[in-house]
């Protein structure tokens, strides 16, 4: 069973008591840039998916409280919660400092593009 | 021609036997929706102007105000409670003093169920079908929230120290009336610390 804790109404509880909505920070191309979304990136933003093992980002519904969607930062080898973060929101620094592989990239490419807007 | 006319949906059921607590539906009360933002000063001036009272901010509370109640839904949701007479006269009063407001008011009457559980006991049989630990000091009177009971959808509301209300989908009333009628039976009564007493 995993402890959960809403960010926006402070509800916790078990797992059941939310709902899961798997991979977080996923961006839709076609919102950035219509007129130039290749095949590729279209595919790899319906399907392909990060699943590592490990520090892992996860988007969660607070299903029996609020309603509201948040992020959360899971282990899925030890399944312990990192943090909770706002749906709009970065992981905290020191959460994204342990991200490896994919997520650093991914983390890594997104706070350059965001520091150069 | 045939006239709308309201029927409680738990109608008819048989009065319950053997419980170790008293439960009842209650099916004279009339539900508001109200959806809107807390930043904004103008909407929650509006709607204290109308109900009296100011809408609940913190996670899990409620507010009265003479015949009415306001359960916190979310952080931009409530739930006003009142009698079904009232509830007509409040929502057009909130949809006239909304205008203007982004705000949603809609009149979810018919939407729930409503059963009363009462008596010593209480928490122990709804936390049969709840992962919430109802012994929690937050739970006490003024405090409301959604939750899981029975793998539903359910809204608890705490009344009275002994005295709760849940609210559940009006579909599932007879589920829900069947899963309390059972969990409450005198016999399969918990108690939570100590030694539990064997059932004759
Ligand atoms: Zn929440």
């Amino acid at each position: 069973m995993l402890a959960v804790k809403c960010p926006v109404c402070g509800a916790e509880g078990d797992e059941t008591d939310f709902h899961a909505g798997g991979q977080a920070h996923i961006r839709r191309p076609a919102t950035h840039d219509p007129a130039h979304v290749t095949d590729e990136e279209q595919r790899n933003y319906l399907f392909i998916r990060i699943n590592p093992k490990g520090l892992h980002f996860e988007r969660w519904r607070c299903d029996r409280g609020c309603g509201k969607w948040f992020h959360a930062a899971r282990d899925t080898v030890t399944m312990e919660f990192k943090a909770f973060y706002g749906v709009t929101e970065l992981p905290p620094a020191d959460v994204i400092a342990q991200a490896k592989g994919q997520w650093a990239e991914y983390f890594a490419n997104r706070l350059t593009s965001e520091s150069k807007a | 021609m045939s006239e709308l006319s309201y029927q409680s949906p738990l109608a008819g059921v048989a009065e319950p036997q053997g419980l170790s607590i008293s439960i009842r539906e209650i099916d004279e009360r009339g539900m508001i929706d109200l959806r809107g933002l807390t930043s904004d000063a103008g909407f929650m001036a509006a709607v204290k102007g109308v109900i009296g009272v100011g809408l609940p901010v913190k996670p899990r509370t409620s507010a009265s105000w003479g015949d009415v109640k306001v359960l916190w839904l979310s952080t931009d949701q409530w739930l006003i409670l009142s009698s079904r007479a009232r509830a007509h006269e409040l929502l057009s009063q909130l949809r006239d003093a909304l205008q203007g407001y982004h705000s949603l008011a809609v009149d979810v009457s018919d939407m729930r169920a409503i059963i009363r559980l009462e008596g010593d006991g209480c928490r122990e049989v709804i936390m049969k079908g709840t992962s919430l630990d109802l012994l929690d000091p937050e739970y006490v009177q003024g405090c409301c929230r959604r939750m899981r009971y029975a793998e539903i959808a359910a809204l608890l509301d705490v009344v009275e120290d002994n005295v709760f209300d849940i609210y559940v989908f009006r579909s599932f009333a007879h589920y829900t009336w069947n899963f309390l009628c059972a969990t409450a039976k005198a016999p399969a009564k918990l108690k939570l610390f100590g030694a539990q007493e064997v059932p004759a």
